[in-house]
């Protein structure tokens, strides 16, 4: 083993709590960041989809003919705001209808596809030109009226859907971005506590070691490897701690939020974006470990 | 190889050293010698570099160590082996530890470490101790490791701060026989002391300091 490398870990195994102190604090540190960072993508990704999959309904008039109908059609799908057109016939909401009604299905044998309108179903590309484009399509003689889908709770609401959603993805992104802060703070101030007792300890060997010639990258670097080695251990751990706790949850999850893709479905990508986390992990962590290592060092001279 | 010009140092009021002149050649023991406050360690720190002159010039072979930069320190220590009064051990470490920390502090390769400390360690008596931590250790023994960890590393010179300050007569009498063994091998040893049976015996080139003046050489 190197000799700073056998140093630092003889350092660790002479004074175990101060070290357990430091790698558990690490540990929730990285393991909340890593929990917060499948949140954030998570977020992201239901937002992504409500943003692009509000289906704006176009309800037809009786009696419109087909060509009525697909000069319509062809109008929207030439509209760059408008994406993925789909004609739904008299018979087809019907069976929608019933669809819905499977549990209950006196409900629909009540009905006659007369009673249900044809229409034009898309989503728009940016939902902030859902307003105009509802206008528009309002104005078309073909058209009786424009709703969206029940789960978006109607016109009205819409706008609203989004914006709570988007007001949820923004809180989720600065609380846990402050939250993931203070931890990160609490981790530091830790870490720069332990290596400067570790540093007051030592103060003596380093001074034989000064006197034997040893430079000051000789002092430094074992306490510049106990701290990544602190800051590692925090990171693998709270990481596999993340691992265990999305592959254990993912299915109930997946399951739970349905076509919407929280988190991927296929293992290579969990693994992917897991994997990912970790690696920003790692660069984060040793920039903190060269921080507090550099900081407890700069007090130590300063205190000399 | 050591050089003292003019060389003076206070301490605020109190004169450690004033225009302090002498020089130890290649291959020479030299005590320094002199009642406390004489200013035998300052001549010993000035030479490490520890300390700078007020001035006056103190020359190792051709550097002068009183003008020598901070970053350079490192280098010149390498080629000194200090013995000390209080040891200087590394407490944590083991007699084999505290060797190798020298080798390591010089880069010397690993591989090379174990024959190395073997060697060194046989010279001071210390082989069936190498395991044992400084406090497992006789004041002799501990004197003992201090040598072993100066002489690892091959220095050119040797210094010696009181060496047998701490030891009864008999320890004494076979640290100062490993100090003349090994000066018979051609390193230069600079010992400080103010045991006059210690000089006597020893019967080399004494330098006397009183009150920060030579008043033999």
């Amino acid at each position: 083993m190197n000799f700073h490398l056998k140093t630092a870990v003889n350092s660790i195994k002479r004074f175990p709590f101060q070290a357990l102190a430091a790698i558990f604090v690490l540990i929730i540190t990285f393991f909340v960041g890593s929990i917060l960072s499948v949140l954030i993508y998570s977020s992201a990704n239901i937002l992504k989809y409500f943003e692009t999959r509000p289906q704006v309904i176009a309800f037809l008039k009786d009696g419109v003919t087909t060509e009525a109908i697909s000069a319509l059609q062809h109008k929207l799908s030439n509209d760059t705001r408008v994406k993925e057109i789909r004609y739904v016939s008299k018979e087809e909401a019907l069976s929608i209808y019933k669809n819905a009604t499977i549990d209950n299905p006196l409900l629909g044998e009540l009905v006659d596809p007369s009673i249900f309108p044809a229409s034009l179903e898309f989503s728009l590309a940016d939902l902030s030109k859902a307003k105009d484009v509802i206008a528009e399509v309002k104005g078309e003689a073909v058209v009786e009226s424009v709703g969206f889908t029940a789960n978006l709770g109607g016109e009205k609401s819409l706008g609203d859907v989004v914006e709570r959603l988007k007001k949820a993805t923004f809180y989720i992104r600065l609380g846990g971005g402050i939250f993931a802060g203070l931890l990160v703070g609490t981790s530091f101030l830790v870490l720069v506590v332990t290596l400067s007792m570790r540093i007051a300890v030592r103060r003596d060997e380093a001074a034989i070691l000064n006197l034997i010639g040893a430079k000051k990258s000789f002092i430094r670097n074992p306490i510049i490897l106990e701290s990544i080695i602190y800051v590692l251990t925090g990171v693998v751990v709270g990481w596999l701690l993340t691992l265990i706790s999305v592959l254990y949850l993912a299915p109930a999850v997946i399951n739970y939020f349905g076509e919407i893709q929280v988190l991927p479905r296929e293992p290579l990508k969990l693994f992917l974006l897991l994997g990912f986390i970790l690696g920003i992990e790692i660069v984060g962590g040793i920039i903190l470990a060269l921080a507090g290592s550099n900081l407890a060092l700069s007090r130590s001279r300063r205190s000399r | 190889m050591i050089k003292f010009k003019n060389v003076t140092k206070t301490y605020g009021e109190v004169v450690a050293l004033k225009d302090v002149s002498f020089e130890v050649k290649d291959g020479e023991f030299v005590f320094l010698m002199g009642p406390s406050g004489a200013g035998k360690t300052t001549v010993l720190k000035l030479i490490l570099g520890e300390i700078r002159p007020d001035s006056g010039e103190v020359l190792f072979g051709t550097t002068n160590v009183a003008k020598i930069a901070e970053k350079d320190l490192p280098k010149l220590r390498q080629k000194i082996g200090c013995v000390f009064q209080d040891f200087k051990l590394l407490n944590e470490r083991t007699v084999a530890e505290n060797v190798e920390i020298a080798l390591a502090v010089l880069e010397v390769s690993e591989s090379k470490w174990p024959e190395r400390i073997e060697k060194v360690l046989k010279v001071v008596g210390l082989s069936t101790r190498k395991d044992f931590f400084p406090a497992q250790l006789s004041g002799g023994e501990l004197q003992r490791a201090s040598l072993a960890r100066a002489l690892v590393v091959n220095p050119d010179l040797i210094l010696a701060d009181e060496p047998t300050g701490n030891l009864d007569w008999d320890t004494a009498d076979e640290m100062m026989n490993l100090l003349e063994k090994v000066n018979k091998e051609g390193k230069t040893v600079i010992m400080a002391t103010h045991n006059k049976e210690i000089v006597a015996k020893m019967k080399k080139r004494v330098i006397k300091l009183a009150g920060g003046k030579i008043i033999k050489t």
